[in-house]
């Protein structure tokens, strides 16, 4: 489903931040994508979902047997890419429903579907809700406007299941969150996983992989994954910590 | 020389005065003179220059080549299509309405029914009934000398509205006042109203100012509030792209008193929205919000004025622009606190929003405070669209376009939901949002 060859990527000011990334994502697979501060987790993120402020340089991303990086961001998540923020932006003046419906809507309209009607719209977002076992609390809300580290978070995944995406990316969804809101975060995270739907996880510490369980681990260092497994991998990782991998990255330069 | 004036006249005032003359003179004595004094002021002062402050901001020389002389009486035909014009700027109920068409009273497509102890009709009506209004109609407003235009409406005024609320009475639904223009005829549309709203009365005024083709529209209401009176008076001013409007507000806020003006701008070539509110009584309250949005090369420029004559006053002021392709934006904010007005209580804040790098805002906020124990405080902002925001609507699916206008559309809601009357602001919200719908960047 996803195929990243060999991606080169920096910011505008020229720094190199991406240095080689190759990465293969099936359809049903739940990966985890590890590494300390400043390894390039989220920058891999943003250019997966298409945020200005970086260029590619060399390599390539195929998405579904097309080239994800020419298509502008909002293609993208029409196309079924979706990344839950790190840091949900607050916009205030615009309601929480009002815009989910139009993210709805502006996807239906991309497959050619008719658009949901409000009252269509809230007998699938009651039905999510229950699903996720959310409340209704943040729906007449402006976005993420004075919501609390989790609301915000919850809210992310919850667009997510109204949004059904083929290709997840969940940058640091667990920074932030008590453990109770970790809870109710991964419980909307495993109502998701899908045999259609592939999860790549961004996170720099262990403890959401102990209630997502996935499939493989990769630790990112310097630009680079410097080595893949499975979940033994992650915990290898929390008892050893990242410096271990610093040798590894050494070598590979 | 002119058979009314013997002194030089404007030239840009010359057209007026020929009209004038050429209106035979029917009406009784006392209103008649005060028409001729209008007349003469104007024709002294001709039309306010660029020099001055509060006019700084609009260019009038299209209007001063190419005159836009006072309409005709609408024909029953112009009155017959006005009438399909009308759908979309109703409000859903049957409350009072009372409509102009190119600024004369249109009786066929008005329901003027109300209760007992108001009285509400067309100007007209109010001076061949009600005799004693017409000092208070006709009188030069405030400041008047710094607004030729208010001399010209006094010469030329031909409709407009009154509505008198007796003490204690309080009207639930909104009162709807709409103002179209016909575009029969590229011509002026002069229009005086009158608000007085009785001791502890309460009411909710929507105007509406549409219209098509090529017009000039000059309006003036003058609004008295009794002590402890509550009036709500909104205007959506959605001119036609070529259309000129110039409005001005008085407002006077007897003790205790509560006033909440707002002006939503969506449409006009030019549009200026001058607002001047006394607070007379002590412990009143005055509200004055207002938005805008202009493209393509439309200016809008709102002018306010709040005096704070006595102690206890509170004021509350937001203005919300956006500007967009050439458009050009400004408003220029004055809120007074004299000596006498001790513990005055007044904060006015300007927002903007431009977008594009041909677009313009001048934002003007300004506090003249004379008294020692007061609160006050004021602000202005211009910035752009958030990058952030943008980004995340856009990674939802959202196509940058719509994306953008969602934005704009937030930014000028959180002002319009301060509209208290509930069927007002849906109006208004639903308004915007078709406006935003055919937004030129």
């Amino acid at each position: 489903m996803l195929e990243i060859h060999n991606l080169h990527a920096r910011l505008a000011d020229g720094r190199e931040i991406l240095k080689g990334i190759d990465l293969k994502v099936a359809e049903g697979e739940v990966h985890a994508i590890m590494g300390p501060n400043g390894s390039g987790k989220s920058t891999l993120a943003a250019v997966l979902a298409g945020r200005e402020g970086y260029v590619v340089t060399e390599g390539g991303v195929r998405y579904l047997g097309r080239d994800l990086l020419a298509m502008p961001a909002d293609e993208r998540a029409r196309e079924g890419v979706f990344l839950a923020f790190q840091y949900p932006v607050e916009i205030p003046g615009v309601n929480n429903t009002y815009f989910l419906r139009a993210a709805v809507n502006a996807q239906r309209r991309h497959r050619g579907e008719a658009e949901l009607d409000a009252g269509q719209f809230l007998r699938i977002v009651r039905a999510k809700l229950k699903l996720l076992d959310i409340g209704d609390d943040l729906l007449q809300r402006a976005v993420n406007v004075g919501f609390s580290g989790g609301e915000k978070k919850r809210n992310e995944i919850f667009q997510m299941a109204m949004l059904e995406p083929r290709l997840a990316i969940l940058d640091e969804t667990d920074s932030g969150l008590d453990i109770d809101a970790l809870r109710v975060v991964a419980r909307g995270v495993n109502g998701l996983r899908a045999p259609d739907r592939a999860i790549v996880m961004i996170t720099h510490y262990q403890r959401l992989l102990d209630y997502v369980e996935p499939d493989h681990v990769h630790v990112l260092q310097d630009g680079r994954i410097v080595q893949s497994g499975d979940k033994g991998l992650a915990a290898e990782l929390e008892r050893t910590g990242y410096g271990t991998f610093d040798e590894l990255a050494g070598d590979a330069a | 020389m002119s058979a009314i004036v013997d002194f030089p006249v404007k030239p840009e005032a010359r057209p007026y005065l020929d009209a004038f003359e050429q209106n035979p003179q029917t009406e009784p004595g006392p209103l008649a003179r005060h028409r001729r004094r209008g007349l003469a002021r104007f024709a002294e002062t001709g039309f306010p220059s660029r020099k001055s402050e509060r006019w700084r901001y609009l260019d009038l020389q299209p209007l001063a080549q190419h005159p836009l002389l006072p309409a005709a009486a609408p024909s029953a035909g112009v009155l017959q299509a006005a009438h399909e014009h009308l759908t979309g700027l109703l409000l859903p109920g049957k409350g009072p309405r009372l409509v102009l068409v190119d600024g004369y009273f249109a009786q066929d497509l008005s329901s003027l029914a109300m209760p007992e102890g108001v009285w509400f009709g067309p100007t007209s009506a109010a001076l061949a009934e009600r005799a004693e209004l017409l000092d208070e109609l006709a009188a030069e407003p405030r400041g008047g000398s710094e607004h030729p235009f208010l001399a010209l409406n006094a010469a030329f005024f031909a409709g407009g509205y009154v509505l008198e609320i007796a003490p204690g009475v309080a009207l639930d639904d909104p009162i709807e006042i709409i103002h179209l223009g016909s575009g029969a005829r590229a011509s002026s549309f002069h229009t005086r109203s009158l608000i007085r709203s009785g001791a502890g009365s309460r009411a909710s005024v929507l105007e509406v100012y549409a219209g098509e083709g090529r017009y000039w529209r000059n309006d003036f209401v003058a609004i008295q509030l009794a002590d402890g009176a509550e009036l709500a008076r909104t205007a959506v001013i959605e001119e036609a792209a070529e259309a000129l409007h110039l409005a001005r507000i008085d407002a006077t806020l007897g003790r205790a008193a509560s006033f909440a003006g707002f002006a939503l701008i969506l449409g006009g070539r030019t549009v200026r929205h001058e607002a001047s509110v006394a607070m007379e009584g002590e412990n009143a309250r005055c509200r004055l919000d207002g938005a805008f949005i202009v493209t393509g090369r439309d200016e809008a420029n709102i002018v306010t004025t709040i005096d704070h004559q006595v102690p206890g006053g509170q004021t509350r002021e937001l203005i919300k622009g956006v500007a967009a392709g050439r458009g050009h934006g400004a408003f220029q904010g004055n809120i007074i606190v004299r000596e006498d007005a001790q513990k005055t209580d007044a904060h006015q804040l300007s927002r903007n929003l431009l977008i594009g790098a041909r677009a313009a805002i001048d934002t003007k906020p300004q506090l003249e405070i004379y008294a020692d124990d007061v609160k006050c405080s004021h602000g202005a902002s211009i910035g752009d669209l958030d990058e952030a925001a943008l980004f995340y609507l856009e990674a939802r699916g959202i196509p940058a376009e719509e994306a953008r206008h969602m934005l704009i559309d937030g930014f000028l809601r959180e002002v319009v939901e301060t509209v208290d009357d509930f069927a007002t602001r849906v109006h208004l919200l639903r308004r915007l949002a078709g406006r935003l719908g055919s937004l030129e960047e």
